[in-house]
């Protein structure tokens, strides 16, 4: 084993204290993030250049997939949160590399490359996910109460196998590569903790000695 | 495969000393030669420039993002041993994405036979190595705490104050106390201070790949070198087989192919030198000896004993995850270690086993979960609060390398069923245990999980998991250290027992592999061995 692991992959966000919010409020907040996350995902793409390498014909509905996001990912994240962990993971998917020579392992020769572009099949899932909502409830994806969201995508992961979450990238289903890609941040560590930690950032070697700071909460 | 091997007049490339490899020893070397003698050195290079200090905070990205490989082309495609190899063909070689952890071994490591009746000792003894441990600390910048003294000598300082153990060491380093384990930090090769030109190190954790180059790393001093035109580094350019003189026993050339001249099969150089030196590390430097065959040296060069690609050596590790009742916070330096040397000398017992002991943070049991322990699907706020609800507790990774002995068959041998673009078979790696280890292997492994359970006990811990890595870890040999021409390839100073003008330095001629990360000492041996290369030379006048 080496000393040096290959560390999971993350996003590098800075840590921004999260509000808990009351349910209604948090409900109102994700119903809220939809349009907002929408017209973000719409906007210009310079943005994103950084991340850029794909055609936007091949990205996926951007208000499917803010409904997904407020679905999916923990109501503590808030409106903004939750279009942040968003928008972070469409610009993942616009700055995928298919085929790109993956990371070696230690001690092997053998070359290994990123498994081929999922976002064809997962735009074909979000749009599976609006046509259920559809055929169940008689309104669009995004239109459903949280519950009735949930129950969709629970619906659609029946053959979801295994307790781990994989990486994003070998995610066979969008709603798992959503999950995956935000819970290998560090936004969401520092939210599990509940503290400043910054895992894979650059922050002072001294600090280290220190506990982490707890994360401030919005009104408190 | 068709060899692609172009006829023709070569170019000749000459100099005083022509080192093969630009890996960490070869950079210490040419750094200690410019510096102490007058002297004209080339280095070749079979990959590649490496990924410049500017360009690596973005690859780093990707390779957090996305998974990918940071280090842009570091390896020749056919160039692949059967066997542990990690890709390193670059300039820089295996240390531009090494882990930066420096230990020294133990001075009993290098006496094994005369102290415990096993294996080999060294021609070379620790208090002869020790000056060369302190030039290698300085040159590439070691940060590190000096342990007891009875357990950790050291003559000097470590030229740079200990990496702070973090919050999480701090609270495990109180656990490995009631263990009774003495434990310090883990000396690296990272800037506790700003070292060399470099910045303080920044906890980025991902020490692979260095953003900020407060890891050293050898592209470092050949940069330096380079810029001022001390050293001339030719890459993309590889060495197939050196060439000894007809009437003599010297080496007269190194016959190379420039891969990036020439369309596939490539241009042909020579370089010509008074004195070579083969810095390939553990599986190209004895692979070029044996590629070298010829009427005269069917066996290939300095092989007269049969010796080279013998006695690979290598340790074995025995890992476990102990939860612990102790709230951790995974992730404020994943990198950074507790050590101890408190078992490199063996117990109250007959039995040969002597090994280290590394205490890390870590996540392992602790991530993120797509189902509940009931097999649910978890969405939204159930997956947070499953993930809060397991890291109410803390999780240790521990790990002990134990030393492995190696049998004259654990070796490094030509496969002629694989060869490269222009022909040459590649190598192939079996290693293996002597026998007095190999029938110690169950004890030693049951022995170190035994001290794991001990250490969850005392802790109120439990092991979640344990096991071993089934491998030999910072691999050496194959060019065997020592004084008996017959049992040997090199001399304590590297220089071939066949041949007065080559020398093989660093790694493969380790004789054993100890129970600590290898590279420190690989460049302990290699600059001691670089003092022998240099009194062929006139000494550089003061400036």
């Amino acid at each position: 084993m080496p000393d040096d692991f290959a560390p999971d992959p993350s996003p590098a966000e800075s840590p921004d204290a999260r509000p808990r919010r009351a349910f209604l409020a948090r409900l109102a907040g994700v119903l809220a993030v939809v349009p907002v996350l929408s017209r973000h995902l719409s906007g210009p793409r310079h943005v994103r250049a950084a991340h850029s390498s794909s055609s936007s014909a091949s990205q996926p509905n951007g208000t499917l997939l803010a409904a997904l996001g407020a679905a999916v990912l923990p109501a503590e994240l808030g409106a903004e949160g939750t279009q942040q962990a968003v928008a972070d993971f469409q610009r993942w998917m616009d700055g995928y590399r298919p085929g790109a020579e993956a990371n070696h392992g230690y001690g092997t020769g053998t070359i290994q490359r990123l498994p081929a572009d999922p976002r064809p099949r997962w735009r074909t899932q979000l749009a599976a996910l609006d046509a259920d909502a559809r055929r169940a409830h008689g309104l669009s994806f995004p239109a459903l109460t949280l519950a009735n969201r949930q129950a969709v995508v629970r619906a659609a992961l029946t053959a979801e196998r295994g307790e781990s979450l994989p990486t994003a990238a070998s995610a066979r289903h969008i709603a798992v590569a959503m999950l995956a890609h935000f819970y290998d941040s560090t936004t969401a560590t520092d939210l599990c903790y509940e503290a400043r930690i910054g895992r894979q950032q650059c922050r002072p070697l001294a600090a280290a000695a220190q506990q982490p700071v707890p994360l401030t909460r919005r009104g408190s | 495969m068709t060899p692609l091997v172009r006829q023709g007049r070569p170019e000749v490339i000459e100099s005083d000393v022509c080192i093969i490899g630009s890996g960490i020893t070869a950079a210490m070397i040419a750094e200690k030669l410019i510096e102490e003698r007058q002297v004209r050195i080339v280095v070749v290079e079979a990959g590649d420039e490496t990924v410049p200090l500017t360009d690596r905070a973005s690859h780093r990205a990707r390779f957090i993002g996305y998974g990918e490989n940071p280090w842009g082309k570091d390896h020749i495609d056919g160039m692949t041993a059967e066997g542990i190899q990690s890709r390193s063909m670059q300039v820089g070689g295996l240390a531009m994405h090494w882990g930066g952890v420096t230990p020294r071994f133990s001075p009993e490591d290098f006496r094994v036979r005369s102290t415990y009746g096993v294996g080999d000792d060294w021609p070379v003894s620790y208090e002869e190595f020790e000056p060369f441990y302190q030039e290698a600390e300085l040159r590439i910048g070691v940060a590190g705490e000096q342990g007891p003294a009875e357990m950790d000598p050291r003559a000097k300082p470590f030229p740079m104050p200990p990496l702070p153990l973090t919050y999480n060491l701090e609270l495990l380093k109180r656990w490995t106390t009631d263990c009774e384990i003495a434990m310090w930090s883990q000396p690296s090769s990272k800037n506790s201070i700003p070292y060399g030109g470099r910045p303080v190190c920044c906890r980025n954790d991902t020490c692979s790949i260095c953003p900020v180059g407060a890891k050293y790393s050898p592209d470092f001093t050949w940069n330096k070198l380079r810029a001022t035109k001390q050293v001339r580094l030719v890459p993309r350019t590889l060495v197939r087989r050196l060439v000894v003189e007809d009437r003599s026993n010297r080496i007269v050339r190194a016959e190379a192919v420039r891969r990036d001249r020439g369309g596939p099969s490539g241009v042909p150089v020579h370089f010509r030198a008074r004195t070579f030196v083969i810095a390939a590390g553990y599986a190209w430097s004895p692979h070029l000896l044996l590629l070298s065959r010829s009427s005269r040296f069917p066996n290939g060069v300095a092989n007269r004993s049969g010796m080279v690609g013998k006695y690979m050596t290598g340790h074995r590790n025995v890992f476990a995850f102990v939860k612990l009742p102790v709230k951790l916070y995974p992730g404020i330096n994943e990198q950074h270690s507790l050590v101890t040397k408190q078992f490199m000398r063996r117990g109250n017992t007959d039995r040969y086993l002597r090994h280290d002991l590394r205490v890390w943070e870590s996540s392992v049991g602790q991530r993120p979960r797509l189902r509940g322990d009931d097999g649910s699907l978890l969405l939204g706020d159930d997956v947070l609060a499953d993930w809060r609800r397991r890291t109410t507790a803390g999780t240790a990774r521990v790990r002990a390398y134990y030393d492995v002995l190696p049998d004259r068959e654990s070796a490094l041998t030509l496969n002629t069923a694989a060869t490269n673009a222009y022909g040459d078979p590649q190598p192939k790696l079996t290693f293996r245990d002597s026998p007095e280890s190999a029938a110690l292997r169950g004890y030693s492994e049951e022995t170190i999980k035994a001290l794991f359970q001990r250490m969850a006990k005392v802790g109120n811990g439990e092991i979640i998991r344990s096991g071993v890595d089934d491998f030999q870890d910072h691999p050496g040999g194959g060019c065997r250290m020592g004084t008996d021409p017959a049992t040997s390839v090199v001399d304590g100073f590297g220089r071939t027992h066949d041949h007065e003008n080559l020398f093989v330095v660093g790694a493969p001629t380790s004789v054993t592999g100890g129970c600590a990360n290898g590279t420190l000492t690989f460049l302990a041996v290699g600059l001691r061995q670089a003092t022998a290369i240099g009194r062929e030379f006139p000494a550089r006048r003061p400036s």
